[in-house]
């Protein structure tokens, strides 16, 4: 089984139209995992069914029972993140705000304040309108993505990939180069990065890069939208070609994207005669490298 | 000499696993009683962030001279385990752990960060 992740560092630059399009190439040879759980929108492309539902619970808040609390303040002058309020003569804790340190917990002089595990999402496993297995999940309001979200999306997908025995697994990685990217990338074959010619996002490359070769993960890399700034494109191949990192594809700014967005499909179905090739060679690009 | 795994499962047949911060098991082979001993890190599943950090404090309770694990530690667990004496090899993921032993011995294994 090989695990490829596609990341950009930088958002907007098409990661996640390539990931949908090398998804339609491979499909009755993969499961596709949605790891870019902050914006997950692989659903909105592939009409999962969502079979399966596992609640997830991650990090505490803080909680002030009114019955045993006595009104001391001491919890809301200690309180770093001024998550501590008084509504109607009771201290209350502003769940937006805690960050679920903890301190009042501590400080409470009469045990009032709890710290319960919240409910931020699920977690889902589901047959796409295609017919292969998607792995996603959904963050509530204000929840936060995590290495421990991730791993447990791409645990799923191990899991479905081992069952059905398929070959591959895609995974819409994070973004930024945190957590949940470093999640994103723990045990992978082959990382995609898809980037575009602006200097934000080469600088974002160059952030993701590190990282990804500080775990030693062979990359190749698409440059979307390359013929909008050709000085950038060139001083990206330079640094591509400097590091060892293979030129997947440059695809030059089109419309379809926008097209294959708005109407919920992949590009290819957008046209296939037009964008067939170009993803069948880039997955073979990546499916074929040897770690 | 102690030499660490991160590991699938309990045993030399185990696969190694790739990650380290979020590895399932430490195996810890002591040379000198040819010993090996499985720690179970499976309750990092529910660490949020600085699952790196974490293992790398299991490493330093420990102490083994030896690391060999698959893609190798992240930026911050990499700081902490410099910090140590320990050699780290990557690139086994996918071996068995006898196997990951025996490409050790054969200078078959990259060393990492």
């Amino acid at each position: 089984m090989r695990e490829i992740v596609v990341i950009s560092g930088k958002g907007g630059t098409g990661k996640t139209s390539v990931v949908s399009a090398l998804a339609y190439v491979a499909q009755k040879n993969l499961v596709l995992a949605d790891c870019d759980v902050d914006a997950a929108d692989l659903h909105l492309i592939f009409e999962p069914d969502l079979a399966e539902t596992e609640d997830f619970f991650s990090g505490v808040k803080a909680v002030i029972d009114p019955a045993s609390c006595t009104n001391c303040g001491i919890c809301a002058s200690h309180c770093r993140f001024d998550a501590i309020r008084v509504e109607s003569g009771q201290h209350k804790v502003m769940s937006l705000d805690c960050e679920g340190c903890g301190y009042c917990y501590e400080l409470c002089p009469t045990q009032a304040i709890s710290l319960p595990q919240q409910l931020v999402g699920q977690c889902y496993r589901s047959r796409t309108r295609m017919g292969f297995s998607l792995v996603h999940a959904k963050l509530g309001i204000g929840a936060d993505n995590s290495g421990k979200l991730v791993a447990r999306v791409k645990d799923l997908a191990r899991k479905q990939a081992k069952t059905e025995k398929q070959d591959f697994i895609l995974i819409d990685g994070s973004p930024g180069i945190g957590c949940p990217v470093i999640a994103s990338l723990s045990g992978a074959d082959q990382v995609l990065f898809v980037t575009e010619p602006s200097l934000s996002a080469l600088s974002d490359l160059k952030r993701v890069w590190e990282l990804t070769d500080k775990f030693q993960i062979p990359a190749q890399c698409v440059i979307n939208k390359a013929d909008i700034n050709p000085a950038v494109t060139e001083e990206i191949k330079l640094f591509l070609a400097s590091q060892g990192i293979a030129l997947a594809a440059e695809i030059p700014y089109d419309g379809d994207f926008h097209t294959a967005i708005a109407e919920g499909k992949s590009l290819i179905e957008i046209n296939q005669s037009k964008w067939s090739p170009v993803f069948e060679n880039i997955w073979t690009a990546c499916s074929q490298e040897k770690s | 000499m102690k030499i660490a795994f991160t590991s699938t499962g309990t045993s030399w047949e185990s696969t190694i696993d790739p990650r380290f911060g979020r590895t399932d098991f430490l195996l810890l082979y002591n040379q000198e009683d040819d010993s090996l001993e499985a720690i179970d890190n499976r309750d990092i599943k529910n660490v949020e962030h600085g699952a790196g950090p974490k293992t790398a404090q299991l490493i330093a309770d420990h102490a083994p001279a030896i690391l060999i694990t698959g893609n190798g530690p992240g930026g911050n667990a990499a700081s902490v385990l410099k910090l140590m004496n320990l050699k780290i090899y990557v690139g086994a993921g996918g071996m068995t752990v006898r196997e990951a032993y025996q490409a050790y011995q054969n200078n078959q294994l990259k060393e990492g960060v």
